[in-house]
């Protein structure tokens, strides 16, 4: 039987430690124990569902002790107990916190309708165009897409969804973790020899070039990763991406720092995690032809286009 | 003739499958290309879009047919956003023409 402790704070640098403990459980039975966890982000959350999805892929029972957290109400409001197979666990109800979420969610084959959803929920009434909430549903909906497609068409594994609004800091966090082979893998099997001998920081990095598809050929263009750092650059926001043993931090729009997961760890799959500021985030078309510009996509002066109303 | 393609009855409002949007140029566009007069992309009442869906469906036109299409190419009904999208994905099938982008 594996242990796993979750710490009381399960977020922002607290996590990488966490991940790396989520080791591989080679068929043994795994019990994790939630009795000191009181603050976990959707990074956090998504992680875990996808770790325990695979453990039970990998033919191990999973067991819990979440009825002694003392967050259980969240765990069970953010669908985690649903999410990891512990239902019927018969937690405390759910105090009113005044917080747009949106649950743990497996990351099915409709994309572009759950990527509705979930900004439909962190920007209610945004999908009217002339809506305040316009450009926040706009960028919610672009980061989820594009982050999600990469995770249904090259993880090969399963993947899952959070996020929150936070009205105190006015911070939108949204988290997507797979379980499948991971960024430099995916390079590898699209014949990029180089993939073969580098890290997976080194993979990682690549991927936010520009044009760095994980697949060759069309439709990829290898922009959709870019793009969200873009984005999270020009937005101040936090960006965290986890890939085995790699691990790229932007904190707040600074330049991303690259490194590994502490104690030799290792994440099996990918973890995408942006944390935006609300305020920032509105004015979308605006962000996305800077980031563009910026990823070298938007480089020539005039295009004669027809654009018709 | 002029080839009209309202994507909201195609794909519905928010459009961000690139292999979706790959399919449906191959099999409703690139056949018509030398018979059309003008093709016209109607994103009336398209709500969402990303990068995958405009480039598969724009930059692979440019890129399949020349840089000339995009005389014969009007886009109707664009947001902001979609707009941004579509600049962006038809650079980046001239780029590919130009042998600038090895994609």
């Amino acid at each position: 039987m594996i242990e796993i402790s979750l710490p009381a704070q399960l977020n922002a640098g607290r996590l990488l430690p966490f991940l790396a403990a989520l080791r591989e459980s080679k068929g043994s039975d795994v019990r994790l124990d939630f009795s000191r966890l009181q603050r976990i982000t959707p990074a956090g959350l998504v992680a875990l569902a996808a770790r325990v999805d695979r453990w039970r892929k990998q033919g191990s029972d999973v067991h819990s002790s979440l009825p002694d957290c003392p967050i259980a109400w969240y765990l069970d409001r953010m669908s985690l107990p649903q999410s990891c197979g512990w239902e019927g666990l018969n937690l405390a109800s759910w105090p009113v916190t005044g917080r747009r979420h949106v649950p743990v969610r497996y990351i099915n084959q409709h994309v572009d309708q759950m990527g509705q959803e979930i900004a439909a929920c962190l920007a209610p009434g945004g999908e009217d165009f002339e809506h305040p909430m316009s450009g926040l549903f706009d960028f919610a909906s672009y980061v989820f897409t594009e982050t999600a497609n990469n995770t249904r068409q090259h993880s090969a594994g399963n993947g899952f969804a959070a996020a929150q609004a936070t009205r105190t800091d006015g911070l939108i966090r949204l988290a997507i973790a797979d379980n499948g082979m991971g960024i430099r893998q995916t390079f590898a099997d699209a014949g990029f020899d180089w993939a073969t001998t580098c890290t997976d920081a080194d993979a990682i990095r690549t991927a936010l070039q520009p044009r760095m598809s994980c697949k060759a050929g069309e439709p990829n263009e290898g922009v959709g990763l870019t793009l969200v750092a873009a984005l999270a650059r020009l937005t101040s926001a936090w960006l965290l991406i986890v890939s085995g043993r790699g691990v790229l931090r932007m904190n707040q729009g600074a330049a991303p720092i690259i490194s590994e997961l502490p104690d030799d760890g290792t994440y099996k799959g990918t973890i995408v995690a942006m944390t935006f500021p609300e305020r920032d985030a509105r004015a979308f078309s605006e962000l996305l032809h800077r980031a563009k510009q910026e990823a070298g996509l938007l480089q020539l002066p005039k295009l004669n286009i027809r654009f018709e109303t | 003739m002029k080839l009209e393609l309202p994507l909201l009855t195609s794909f519905g409002a928010h459009l961000s499958d690139g292999y979706e949007a790959a399919d449906f140029r191959r099999k409703e566009v690139d056949p018509y290309v030398d018979f059309a007069e003008a093709i016209v992309f109607d994103f009336t009442g398209v709500r969402t879009a990303n990068s995958s869906f405009v480039n598969a469906l724009v930059s692979g036109l440019v890129e399949q047919h020349g840089t000339l299409i995009v005389d014969k190419v009007v886009f109707k009904g664009c947001s902001p956003v979609i707009r941004v999208l579509v600049r962006a994905a038809i650079e980046l099938g001239m780029q590919k023409i130009a042998g600038r982008v090895d994609a």
